[in-house]
């Protein structure tokens, strides 16, 4: 039995998740903070998969990033129309500014790495990202969404984080030797 | 007035409807007499309903409900839809009998079995 990736992940998640517990204390978020915070969670993810798309060393990894960016590109689209209907503007928040730091920082980190360190690193953040998005879904966003139709959005694209996150532990697995090439 | 020019556009518009006939009643017994056409939903990151069986010559339509772009792809490469945008929808005629798994290709947990058998005489 091999604990080795575990720690590891620990870390990960640590790393990552403050950003989503910026308000922590603080009221819940309004729509118009909520809606900020979805964009930004989408777009820092787009950003690190563009990335890889680039730098990323398995084709693997390649086509994983490639699938972050049209999953969150489609993600936000949606997100886009819906506050444009709903005549909501997102509002700029301390999640949301944590959030764009800790993706700036974790873009910093893989542009001075490459190779197979740089894919580690890159699912590694991955997993614990979608982790955290998926936290802050369940104990925040969903519950805190005043409006039908954005609570039903973020409903509704929750299985894609689900199949996100279980994607990225496959190819965890598979980078640190356990999984199947 | 019935000129010579009319009279030979209804000649022509008699041979084309015989025509058309002719084709129709072709197609008709190229085709089973009753295919039915089958939807799957792509909603939730899953195809369902999971396994379909259909029979030979009916139309199955994939209608993606979920946000993000999906694929429906034979593992044994026997038929690709290539993208299918969220709100779109993909349409197959099944032609040969077989056990057809499936995937999509953006996300290699989601995967479905085709079945297609072969008509029943009536």
């Amino acid at each position: 039995m091999n604990l080795k990736p575990i720690p590891k992940l620990l870390l990960a998640v640590a790393l990552a998740a403050p950003a989503f517990y910026a308000q922590a204390g603080a009221d819940a978020p309004t729509d118009a903070q909520i809606a900020a915070i979805v964009v930004t969670a989408n777009q820092v993810d787009i950003d690190a998969g563009k990335l890889a798309q680039q730098k990323g060393s398995s084709s693997d990894v390649k086509a994983f990033a490639q699938t972050m960016v049209r999953d969150h590109t489609g993600v936000n689209q949606a997100a886009a129309d819906l506050v444009h209907k709903l005549n909501v503007t997102p509002e700029p928040n301390a999640t949301s500014a944590s959030l764009k730091q800790g993706g700036d920082e974790n873009l910093a980190k893989l542009r001075a790495l490459s190779g197979k360190a740089f894919d580690k690193a890159y699912v590694d953040h991955e997993v614990a990202y979608h982790q955290a998005v998926l936290d802050a879904m369940d104990k925040t966003l969903i519950p805190d969404a005043k409006n039908a139709e954005l609570k039903a959005l973020l409903v509704k694209v929750r299985p894609a984080f689900v199949a996100h996150l279980s994607h990225a532990k496959a190819l965890d697995e598979q980078l640190d030797g356990h999984g199947q090439e | 007035m019935d000129t010579a020019r009319n009279r030979g556009g209804r000649r022509f518009r008699a041979v084309a409807v015989a025509l058309c006939a002719a084709g129709a009643s072709a197609l008709a017994f190229a085709l089973p007499a009753s295919a039915k056409t089958w939807t799957i939903a792509i909603a939730d990151m899953r195809f369902q309903p999971a396994s379909v069986t259909v029979a030979r010559g009916d139309t199955i339509v994939w209608v993606n409900h979920d946000l993000v772009p999906h694929t429906v792809t034979s593992e044994a490469s026997r038929f690709d839809s290539h993208t299918i945008a969220p709100g779109g929808n993909w349409r197959y005629r099944a032609t040969a009998p077989g056990r057809y798994p499936y995937a999509c290709t953006f996300h290699p947990a989601m995967h479905a079995t085709l079945i297609v058998k072969e008509k029943e005489k009536q």
